[in-house]
């Protein structure tokens, strides 16, 4: 391949894009346990909207765990030549 | 546990908007003027609002002409202050909340101006400042009552500083609050005495008696916001 | 254009150059661009230097007094993230069902979604008295306010949408990495490292999976959620438990239309003729007609419902729609949504890119329309005798409105730019793999070959 390899920061970059997502998903996470433990001490939730707000979290965690997975995934069945980090696979 | 009530005689009510006029003095009510009601953004938050009964032909000897056809009522209308209020439940930063003695209070440092408790509120109760209010002159000014700025809504408070001041000075006086002791603006100027304020769980105040009164209604009770005003209807 | 260093193990060799065409537009693209985002640009200005004053003087700028305390801004907010709900259906549900026509249309759909979410999750807070304020919502949030739902809800559906719009935009990516295209740092970056290896396929395919079926309860949830936001209050007319349904509903039908809409002018713009056929349109076309019948036995059952109660707040809130100062917008609505589409999809001979064309634009417009009529007239019909209420709206919410959808185009015209409109990666495996698959499998919905009898079976060569 005529194509040179990557620089480095481009790794980077990535690997901070990807931490920026989990950054998001667990603080909106952190936000609602916060707005639950908020209105149990307010004592005027009904319960329906508690366990609905318990609901969205696993969802949020799921959106980042499956970018995690391709991210992680990809590198793993690829593996370019030049860039540091994980496995060195041989294309199949 | 106190909660705090108010009964209204509409036998007694002139119309005359004394109590519309003593609000807007003891709570620093911004005047809007005549444009922006023009607009449709009166700003009170105690309002007059008119009934009007057209009579059928021949009632009360309606052959003379127009004006004795027509009767017009006054509904003196403060917040209800709820015990279920609709306002309080879709408030989406917790800047209108329930107090403990039954006043559905507000904290304007808080609000975001959202108006979801404008468009949630059954009676229209809540009010909302579109541009900056106008202050009013610091020397005529109630140094009780906190001033707002714009894009906050707000509403009738049961004259929650008068409560404040009444028990401050029942404690330095070393006995508890007496029925009487507070008496809301509007109450106070009157001149029918049609308004009456006091502890709707005190079984023997003048407020719980009335609203025991066969006479006692409530605004859209059906709808189950539990307000806490009545009205005792005209008689006759 | 080099077609040369171009082989990639994931695509089918024989067709490599055919779809090279859907990659023009960005690596050629020239003045059109500038000029289209430019003006573009200028409208958005436009409309922001008008809201300036609303940061200025405060929400006296809008039309919005007492009762009527919402008006535009809300009405928008609830069209744009309605327009959402384009990306789902085509995307998710046509990849669940295996449609094999959702090849071309996914990516524009997808797009829609994201554009539209970020555009109408930012519009209450062109609402607010108070928008310095707004972060109160993550300090002393409420759980029982429905506006507080709508806020986790799309955050969840903006996150799953992007997530899966740039999955499967991963492959196209990388295509775009090895022409060199330029900037090529932004490829690379966002390539994460594909090289169509069959792991990294694997990991592709098994994540859109669970992203498809993920995307679909988010985003009936989340226009669900935003009906709460009415049918959560005691107000007549908005007190009513079909809007969920209704509003989901709406939504596909609004974004059904939107996408149609895209999808004709990029097509024309981009001359994606070869990719975008009549059978697309046909289909999709098809789909617009159904749920505008759907549309209207939800309106139907929702406003005989309340006539039928005769209740006082309720009819009054019903007569100022039906023969009131709302009558225009109100039937309009209905000939838009309901009369004009039905008349030209149901008829083969109407049902081409004109007449789809015409009809979409009616249902973008009708729907809009219909979130006026939700949220106004029950606002200006008070249950107590107040005056009825009335809504002008300002400059600054005209302003606010043509910026919005200015926003929308800026956001597709500059996707464009960047990425391919349409999946190329996903066509390629359409060619290579689809028709064996579609064979495979309506030969197995087909009846299984009687059994051979046992006495003249096994054992003869």
């Amino acid at each position: 391949m005529s194509r040179p390899p990557p620089p480095r920061w481009i790794f980077l970059l990535q690997l901070a894009s990807v931490a920026m997502i989990w950054v998001f998903v667990l603080s909106i996470s952190t936000w609602i346990v916060h707005l639950i433990r908020l209105s149990r001490a307010l004592h005027d939730v009904p319960s329906a909207s508690v366990a609905i707000s318990i609901v969205a979290i696993p969802v949020f965690l799921t959106g980042a765990g499956v970018l995690t997975y391709v991210f992680v995934g990809l590198r793993r069945g690829g593996g370019e030549p030049g860039e540091g980090g994980a496995g060195q696979e041989t294309e199949p | 546990m106190t909660r705090w009530g108010m009964v209204i005689d509409l036998d007694r009510c002139t119309g005359c908007g004394a109590c519309m006029a003593a609000c807007h003095q003891e709570n620093n009510l911004a005047a809007v003027g005549p444009g922006e009601t023009e607009r449709s953004r009166a700003f009170h938050w105690l309002r007059l609002l008119p009934e009007v009964e057209v009579a059928r032909a021949g009632w009360f000897g309606s052959e003379h002409g127009a004006a004795s056809d027509v009767i017009v009522s006054y509904l003196p209308q403060p917040c209800f202050h709820c015990d279920d209020p609709p306002c309080v439940r879709v408030c989406p930063v917790h800047a209108t909340y329930l107090s403990d003695e039954g006043i559905v209070a507000q904290i304007y440092a808080r609000c975001i101006g959202c108006r979801y408790c404008m468009a949630a509120c059954p009676y229209n109760a809540k009010v909302f400042n579109w541009y900056e209010p106008e202050q009013v002159d610091e020397r005529k000014a109630n140094p009780d009552v906190s001033l707002r700025s714009r894009g906050v809504v707000e509403k009738c408070t049961f004259c929650h500083h008068r409560i404040l001041l009444a028990r401050e000075e029942a404690r330095a006086g070393g006995r508890e609050l007496r029925d009487g002791d507070v008496t809301p603006a509007c109450a106070e100027s009157c001149p029918a005495q049609a308004i009456v304020f006091g502890d709707l769980d005190d079984p023997g105040s003048r407020v719980s008696q009335l609203a025991r009164s066969p006479r006692a209604f409530r605004v859209y009770e059906d709808l189950g916001t539990e307000p806490k005003v009545y009205y005792l209807t005209e008689k006759g | 254009m080099t077609a040369g260093t171009e082989a990639r193990p994931s695509s089918a060799p024989a067709h490599d150059l055919e779809d090279v065409e859907l990659l023009r537009s960005i690596e050629e693209h020239g003045v059109g661009f500038r000029v289209a985002s430019g003006l573009l640009l200028l409208v958005i200005l436009a409309g922001w230097v008008l809201f300036g004053r609303q940061l200025l003087y405060g929400l006296g700028v809008t039309g919005l007094n007492q009762p009527v305390a919402w008006g535009f801004y809300i009405v928008n907010f609830v069209f744009f993230i309605g327009i959402s709900h384009a990306g789902t259906l085509i995307s998710a549900i046509l990849r669940l069902a295996q449609a094999e026509w959702r090849r071309p249309i996914t990516r524009m759909a997808e797009v829609i979604t994201v554009i539209v979410l970020a555009i109408g999750g930012f519009h209450p807070v062109l609402d607010l008295g108070r928008p310095e304020r707004a972060l109160n919502i993550f300090t002393s949030g409420r759980l029982q306010s429905p506006l507080l739902w709508d806020v986790s809800s799309i955050s969840a559906y903006f996150m799953a949408s992007t997530v899966y719009l740039y999955i499967p935009m991963i492959p196209d990516i990388a295509l775009l990495r090895d022409r060199g295209t330029r900037p090529r740092w932004l490829y690379h970056f966002l390539a994460w490292g594909w090289r169509g290896t069959p792991r990294q396929r694997t990991v592709l395919d098994r994540a859109v999976g669970i992203m498809m079926i993920l995307v679909i309860p988010i985003a009936v949830s989340v226009h669900t959620v935003i009906s709460y936001i009415f049918a959560m209050t005691l107000q007549p007319g908005w007190h009513s438990t079909i809007f969920g349904p209704y509003f989901v509903i709406g939504a596909i039908f609004s974004g059904i239309a939107a996408l149609l809409m895209v999808m004709i002018v990029m097509r024309k713009v981009f001359h994606l003729e070869r990719y975008l056929k009549h059978v697309h349109f046909d289909h999709l076309s098809k789909l617009l007609l159904v749920m505008s019948l759907l549309w209207f036995y939800f309106t139907f059952s929702e406003y005989l419902t309340a006539f039928f109660g005769n209740e006082p707040s309720e009819m009054r809130v019903f007569y100022y729609k039906f023969s009131g100062p709302y009558a225009l917008f109100y039937w309009g609505m209905v000939a838009c949504n309901f009369v004009i589409p039905v008349l030209i999809l149901s008829f083969r001979r109407t049902r081409r890119i004109p007449g789809i064309m015409i009809a979409s634009i009616a249902v973008v417009v009708g729907m809009w329309l219909e979130r006026l009529n939700i949220v106004v007239p029950s606002l200006a019909n008070p249950r107590l005798p107040y005056p009825t209420g009335f809504y002008v709206p300002s400059l600054v919410e005209w302003g606010m409105f043509v910026g919005g959808i200015a926003s929308f185009m800026l956001g597709f015209v500059i996707f464009a730019r960047f990425f391919p409109l349409i999946s190329v990666w996903e066509i390629r495996e359409g060619r290579a793999e689809s028709v064996a698959h579609t064979t495979e499998r309506i030969e197995g919905y087909l009846p299984d070959p009687r059994p051979v009898e046992s006495s003249a079976a096994s054992g003869e060569a």
